[in-house]
Parts: structure tokens; C-alpha cells; sequence
């Protein structure tokens, strides 16, 4: 009933879509996996709204349509319950619910209120939440805002002719496991009034409740399968589709790390609630990957490194000396260099050209008395373009203006060429094509074969096992197993999963 | 051609389209015995919208200026007597100091630019009412002369405030291209987030751009109480307006990071031409303001950085 034919997304940089054809049935519940970056989100945003396709075409019934914005495919049945959920929580459920629909109960200018209470109970007994419409919604538990989400997306029903599409966005995330099994079955109830999308990086939950399966790869959709020929392991291939391409990872550069030559030590170290008790070692060129769920203490453990976070016990040691002052001066000053995840906001200035972003963490070194010597900072410039094969028409380039991939370059090279050999790499090929992505790990070797220590968190698994010497898996901010992962005995998937949920 | 890639170049376009419409209405505008005393009156305003530019350009605003440099007038008229050419460095140094000030509150205590530099100016006003007594005071004109004589003189037919001017914007064009103060700036100016993980101390930084935009407010009184010879709490009243315009219209955004002091200088003069025409079309002095509001706000209009606006409140 609602299709999808040959629809295709560019942005600058990424083909995000590619020629995806998609199709939902009548009540029911098809699943949408894939990996960060596969293109789920950009199909998902088409889906409902947020974004218009460049090709293609979108038919509803076999008639076709175009949704300039959400409201639009609303008014179309489509509604969207949000990951990061979407209602304002200073306002109460039932106007959470009729938020931009409250005409329907108002007469000259005075909200009924008595009305959207009993309609708003309506709409919340259909998810079976028991609850006073009028509460407010900050005191809800998660779990239960989640449902007056998906309430708030069924008030569609009674609004509009025709069937719904109901957008579920890792729905479970935030859930506990009792709450999964009670938000599975009502979906499942649900389906007499509407068809789902759920999109998850659960293989499990989208096992469990998908009727059909989009597996998704760099923007295509790699296979469908249905739910009773499923087989966990011939989707995590297609999803991965080169976990046999140990070449991918650059798994045979990977050589041992200098364990006689510490650079980064972290005893007992702990940040308030973010993390207990972390310790390990970090070796001249070590790749050492931290592995947790969002959350797990991975990004507050960078942070500290990078003096951004004052830790609240233990000791941290960089190169044979006790930091006592948390600050990012220092740290850059010892060496440390940061790929931030937020590449566009924290790792390059736009506005600036290529050669003022790759000396703006070193330009003591290129100036004397407070005065720049520009001709060397264009210099070096010029030697790292051609070193990383920056794609840039030249130095003065602003650096906005570059791809993902040559930006991250960038940034690697501020780092690279002002000698910092403690790099951390925070998701340092997110939202990056494959090519991009090759010449990230082609760069963490030989940064690895010129000594420098590596702390790494990884966009995927796949690539935390492809390129660590070590992982450390966290789970709520306490250090759960650390894995060695020599070439040829790496750790699974699974055997990780195993100690980070 | 769009509109994006003429708006770098509005600033002059505008300087210049001005210039030539009152140029053709009014044949003496032209002359340069016109055009050097029109730039040798804007040089206090001048001044004060280079300080302004530092603090626009890291994405902040100094609204004490004002305030500083009607106090500046009173410290220099008070302490010229016993000072002499030192109530000048008492000056810059007050301004620098309540700059600095600014900058703290800012940066440690986390209040906004535009309300923290308002309080600020409200200690500055405050400050010149009590030291003179809520008075005008008049400097003896033969100390002013013995000490300040310099800035106000004419050489070779040009008056000395444009060279005070001139050296200034030199200065500053300097600072901002060359050292790696000014390179900082920019970065904060344009993507602080980044500035702070490439390990570039923020904090510092900005203190030190409300400090240089405090110490310039200062500079901009004395050269007003010298020119004027006296002073008062509200003697500068009714800069600060022109001098944020003179910034904006120059093409140096409120979020900052683009545009610089050339732009500044560019803006001032667009400001003047504005004010000498209003003359000439006989604008009653006291609309000058509401002239002025309605051009800053085109000006904002046209120059914003959406982009990093998600919410205007």
C-alpha cells in the first residue's frame, strides 16, 4: 500500500540513498536494519517527510505523492514516533497529544479542557496506558512517554481517511527488557489500526518483531528476507558484507604495539557517575578501543583524557607524568590530539582556510613574539595535502567547503603534524563513504606504525575489532572485559554483545 | 551570482553608492576639505567601533562602551590637573579593567556578552556621575593644551585624530592578520566548539578581545573630552548605536567570525556619509537616532549567520 520506487538522496559528499525500493502492506510490521551510516535515518526521513528524494517517486495506493514536510505526510498517515522522543515535557500529555490540533476543542477562543482529557484517554487507552491526561509530562517515566508518543501518532487515525504507517526509531533503546516485551505486544495489537517501520541496531527485537526484514548497506538495501527464513548470521554478513575482507581493516598492517613504552596511564580513574573505576595502559602505537553503548562512560573517558573533565578519583599519567590540572592546554601541550565526533562543529573551523585549521592547536610552533610566519604555516599545509591526499583546489581553501572525508583529513593532519602521538579517534569515519572510510584506517596503521598511541570509539563493532590491538568493553560507566585482538584471533561480535548489554 | 556572493562586498558598495547620491545632491560633500573634517569628527566614533569589532567578532557585544567612554571623559578631565599626560594611561588602563571585568563575568560566570557588558556599564556610568558630581567639567585650557595638544592639532592640512586613527586601525589590522591573537579570534568567531578541542585557551581569549574593546571605548572618550575639553557622564551619549551600526553595516556579523576591522573602517565611514547627509536633508538631529535603529536592524538582517542561530528569542 505505501511504495517507495527507485528513490534516490545525495548530499554533498554522500550518495545517501541508492535507487531503494520499499514497500509496506496493510497492518503490518516490517523491520529496517543496517549499520551507522546505511542510510536507514535518510530513508526513514523520507519516508515521513523531513526530507524530499532527488529521484524516484513515493506512491500511496499506486497514487502518487510528495510530502513537502512532515505535516504533509501526516495529513498522509504517516506519522513518526521519534528516538530522541519529541514531546515538550513542561507541557501536560493531553496537550502533547493535540499539540498543533487543538481547534478541534476550542470554541471562541477558550480551550475545552474537560474535552481533550476524554479524548486525549481515548487516544492513551489504546497504547493501555493508564494515566491522568492531565499530568504533566516531565514526570513520566520513559517508557511511558514513549507511549503517549506513539498515542499522540494514533490520534492520526481518527484525523485522516485511509491507513496509517507508523514510524518506530529505535523505540527500544532507553527501554528496560519487561518494557520491550509490553511495547512489542501492543505493536503487534496495534497492527489491526496501522502498519509499522521499525528500525533498530538489534537484530534480536527486529527478528522478533518484523513480519519482513530491509536489510541495509551504504545506502541500498541489500536484501529482504521475512521472518521465518531469517538467519542472524546471512544478515549480519549483508549488513556487514566484508567481515571474510579482513583487507578492509587493514588487519595485516596491524603489527604489535611497543607494551615496554606507556603512554597513557589510567589507575582507578573516576568521573562522578560517568564512569568507576577505569584503569588500563596505553602503549606506543597501540590501537586501544573503548566498546560500549551510548552512555557506557566511552565519550567522558575522551573527555578526560583531553582535560576537558576533571576526574573525581584515581590517577591519570601521561608519558611518566601525574596530571594534576585537567585542561585541554596542557593535554595538547603533552601530546594528546582529539578527532572529535562532531566533526563540523568541534573538529574544523569553517570559515577558516586549510592552513589556519591545521595550525590552530600548534601555533606556537609557527610563530615568534605572537606573530604568525604564514609562509610556513602554507608550507606545511602543502606538505600534508599531498601527504593525505587532501582533495582541496589549495591551502587557502575554506575548509567548510571540503567533504567529510578531506575535512577529517584536516584534522588528522593539525594533530599528525604537530606531533601529538596520544590520538584519540571518536567515530573518525562517521557519516564518511566507503572510500573516505579506507583511507581513515590506512592512516590509523601507519599512525600506529610511527609509535603513536591510539584510543579509539568506533563507529561499529566490526571496525573496533578490525583495528584495535585491544578493546575494553564498558557498560554503565564500569569496565566489563578487555579483549586481546591479535591478527587472525579476534574477538566476535557476539563475544562483545555478550558484556555490553 | 547570488546574493550570497555580493554579500561580501555590500559594505562598499553601499560606502560608495552613498557617497556618490549625496556627492550629486549636494556638490560640496565632495570636496576634501569636507571629506577630511567629516572623517576627522567621526575618529571618537571611529575608535570606539574598533573595540565594538573585537567583541562582535567573537560572536559577543560590548554595550558598555558607551558608558566607559563617558567615563573616560570625567577621569581625564579630573585627573588632568594632577596627572597630566598620565590621566591618559589612567584612562586606558580603567577601560581595559572594566573590559577584562566584562570579559570574567562572561567567560567564568557564564552571563551572556550583551547583559553582563550592560551591567558593566551601568558600574561604568555610574562611576563618571559620582566622580563628577553629575556636572560638566571643563579642562583649563592651557593643561589640555601642555598635555593633549597633539591629538587635536592639524598637520599639513590633515587633522591629528586621523592620524590617531589611522595608526590604531593599523594596529589592529595588524593584531587581527598577523599575530596569533588575532588568528584565535577569528577561531572563536567563527567555531568555538572546535577552538576549545584544538586546545586553544577560550577563556583567556575572550577576556582579552572585552578588555581590548573596554581599553578602545576609553581611548574613544579621551579623544572626545580633548576635542570637546571637558567632560561629563553623559557627554557620549548617543555612540552607541552609531558605533554597533558602524560595525554591523561594515559587514562583521553578530555571530561573528567574518569581516574584521577593515570592515569596521568601511562601516564608520558609511556611518558618517549617513549622518552628513541627514544634514543635508535637514533630518532634525533628534530623528539621527531612529535613523540609526532602523539601519542597524537592515544591517543585522542582511548580515546573520543563520546557521548558527537555531533560536532567536
Amino acid at each position: 500500500m505505501y511504495e517507495l520506487h527507485k528513490v534516490d538522496k545525495k548530499f554533498p559528499g554522500v550518495h545517501a540513498l541508492k535507487q531503494v525500493d520499499f514497500s509496506i502492506g496493510r497492518g503490518e510490521i516490517v523491520g529496517l536494519i543496517g549499520e551507522n551510516g546505511a542510510g536507514k535515518s535518510t530513508l526513514m526521513k523520507v519516508i515521513y517527510g523531513a526530507y524530499q528524494p532527488d529521484g524516484g517517486s513515493i506512491t500511496i495506493d499506486g497514487k502518487t505523492v510528495r510530502f513537502q514536510n512532515p505535516r504533509q505526510a501526516m495529513d498522509h498517515g504517516i506519522g513518526m514516533v521519534f528516538q530522541e522522543q519529541s514531546l515538550i515535557t513542561n507541557l501536560t500529555v493531553m496537550e502533547n497529544i493535540f499539540l498543533g490540533f487543538e481547534k478541534q476543542f476550542v470554541k471562541f477562543g477558550v480551550v475545552n479542557w474537560t474535552a481533550m482529557a476524554d479524548a486525549a484517554r481515548k487516544q492513551l487507552a489504546k497504547v493501555k496506558l493508564d494515566i491522568d491526561p492531565a499530568t504533566v509530562t516531565a514526570k513520566l517515566s520513559f517508557a511511558q512517554r514513549q507511549l503517549v508518543e506513539l498515542a499522540k501518532v494514533l490520534t492520526l487515525e481518527e484525523r485522516i481517511d485511509g491507513d496509517l504507517v507508523i514510524l518506530l526509531d529505535e523505540p527500544t533503546s532507553v527501554l528496560a527488557k519487561e518494557e520491550v516485551e509490553l511495547l512489542f505486544s501492543l505493536v503487534r495489537e496495534l497492527t489491526n489500526r496501522a502498519s509499522f517501520i521499525f528500525v533498530s541496531h538489534r537484530m534480536d527485537e527486529v527478528l522478533e518483531l518484523s513480519d519482513r526484514i530491509y536489510v541495509m548497506k551504504d545506502g541500498e538495501v541489500v536484501d529482504i528476507v521475512s521472518r521465518d527464513n531469517a538467519d542472524i548470521d546471512a544478515i549480519q554478513h549483508k549488513m556487514v558484507g566484508r567481515d571474510v575482507d579482513k583487507e578492509y581493516y587493514r588487519e595485516q598492517r596491524q603489527k604489535p604495539y611497543r607494551d615496554n613504552e606507556s603512554l597513557l596511564k589510567f589507575d582507578g580513574v573516576s568521573l562522578g557517575q560517568r564512569f568507576q573505576d577505569i584503569s588500563f595502559d596505553l602503549h606506543a602505537g597501540e590501537v586501544f578501543c573503548l566498546v560500549g553503548t551510548e552512555g557506557s562512560g566511552r565519550e567522558a573517558i575522551l573527555r578526560t583524557i583531553f582535560g576537558l573533565e576533571t576526574p573525581t578519583a584515581g590517577s591519570v599519567t601521561i608519558k611518566g607524568k601525574p596530571i594534576a590540572r585537567f585542561d585541554a592546554q596542557s593535554s595538547v601541550a603533552l601530546g594528546v590530539g582529539y578527532v572529535p565526533r562532531e566533526r563540523k562543529v568541534e573538529g574544523i573551523v569553517g570559515g577558516m582556510n586549510v592552513f589556519e585549521n591545521m595550525t590552530l592547536s600548534q601555533m606556537r610552533n609557527y610563530s615568534s613574539y605572537g606573530v604568525l610566519r604564514i609562509a610556513e604555516e602554507k608550507q606545511l599545509a602543502r606538505d600534508w595535502i599531498g601527504q593525505l591526499s587532501i582533495k582541496t583546489p589549495s591551502e587557502f581553501k575554506d575548509c567548510g567547503g571540503l567533504s567529510g572525508g578531506n575535512q577529517q583529513k584536516v584534522v588528522l593532519a593539525k594533530w599528525r603534524s604537530g606531533g601529538s602521538d596520544i590520538m584519540m579517534l571518536d567515530h573518525p569515519t562517521r557519516g564518511l563513504d566507503i572510500g573516505a572510510k579506507e583511507d581513515v584506517y590506512d592512516m590509523v596503521r601507519e599512525m600506529s606504525d610511527a609509535g603513536v598511541g591510539i584510543i579509539l570509539v568506533a563507529d561499529t563493532l566490526e571496525e573496533a575489532i578490525g583495528l584495535s590491538h585491544t578493546i575494553l568493553v564498558l557498560k554503565d560507566g564500569r569496565a566489563q572485559q578487555r579483549f586481546e585482538c591479535a591478527p587472525g584471533a579476534k574477538p566476535t561480535l557476539y563475544d562483545l554483545v555478550h558484556y555490553m548489554i | 551570482m547570488t546574493f550570497e556572493h555580493i554579500k561580501p562586498h555590500l559594505p562598499w558598495m553601499t560606502l560608495l553608492a552613498l557617497t556618490a547620491i549625496v556627492g550629486i545632491a549636494d556638490t560640496n560633500f565632495l570636496l576634501p576639505a569636507n571629506l577630511i573634517s567629516m572623517s576627522a569628527d567621526i575618529v571618537p566614533l571611529f575608535i570606539m567601533a574598533l573595540g565594538m569589532t573585537f567583541a562582535i567578532y567573537i560572536g559577543g557585544i560590548d554595550l558598555s562602551a558607551q558608558s566607559v567612554a563617558n567615563m573616560t571623559t570625567v577621569i581625564a578631565t579630573v585627573a588632568l590637573p594632577t596627572f597630566g599626560l598620565g590621566a591618559a594611561v589612567i584612562c586606558i588602563l580603567a577601560g581595559l579593567f572594566l573590559g577584562a571585568v566584562s570579559g570574567f563575568v562572561t567567560t567564568r560566570l557564564l552571563v551572556p556578552s550583551f547583559i553582563s557588558t550592560l551591567a558593566i556599564g551601568g558600574v561604568a556610568f555610574s562611576t563618571g556621575q559620582y566622580l563628577s558630581g553629575q556636572r560638566a567639567l571643563y579642562m583649563d585650557a592651557t593643561l589640555r593644551d601642555n598635555s593633549f595638544g597633539w591629538m587635536v592639532g592639524k598637520s599639513f592640512g590633515i587633522p591629528h585624530e586621523l592620524f590617531i586613527g589611522g595608526a590604531l586601525v593599523l594596529i589592529a589590522i595588524f593584531i587581527q592578520n598577523r599575530t596569533t591573537f588575532g588568528r584565535a579570534l577569528k577561531a572563536v568567531g567563527a567555531g568555538e566548539p572546535a577552538a576549545v578541542a584544538s586546545g586553544l585557551n577560550v577563556r583567556r581569549i575572550k577576556i582579552l578581545a572585552f578588555a581590548i574593546s573596554g581599553a578602545l571605548a576609553a581611548i574613544a572618550g579621551l579623544l572626545f573630552s580633548v576635542k570637546l575639553s571637558g567632560g561629563s557622564p553623559t557627554i557620549a551619549n548617543g555612540f552607541l548605536l552609531p558605533a554597533i551600526v558602524a560595525v554591523l553595516v561594515g559587514g562583521t556579523p553578530l555571530t561573528g567570525g567574518v569581516g574584521g576591522v577593515v570592515n569596521t573602517l568601511i562601516g564608520t565611514l558609511i556611518v558618517a556619509v549617513i549622518r552628513s547627509s541627514m544634514l543635508y536633508f535637514e533630518v532634525d538631529a533628534t530623528r539621527q537616532q531612529m535613523v540609526f535603529g532602523i539601519v542597524l536592524i537592515i544591517a543585522i538582517a542582511l548580515t546573520i549567520d543563520r546557521s548558527k542561530l537555531r533560536i532567536v528569542k
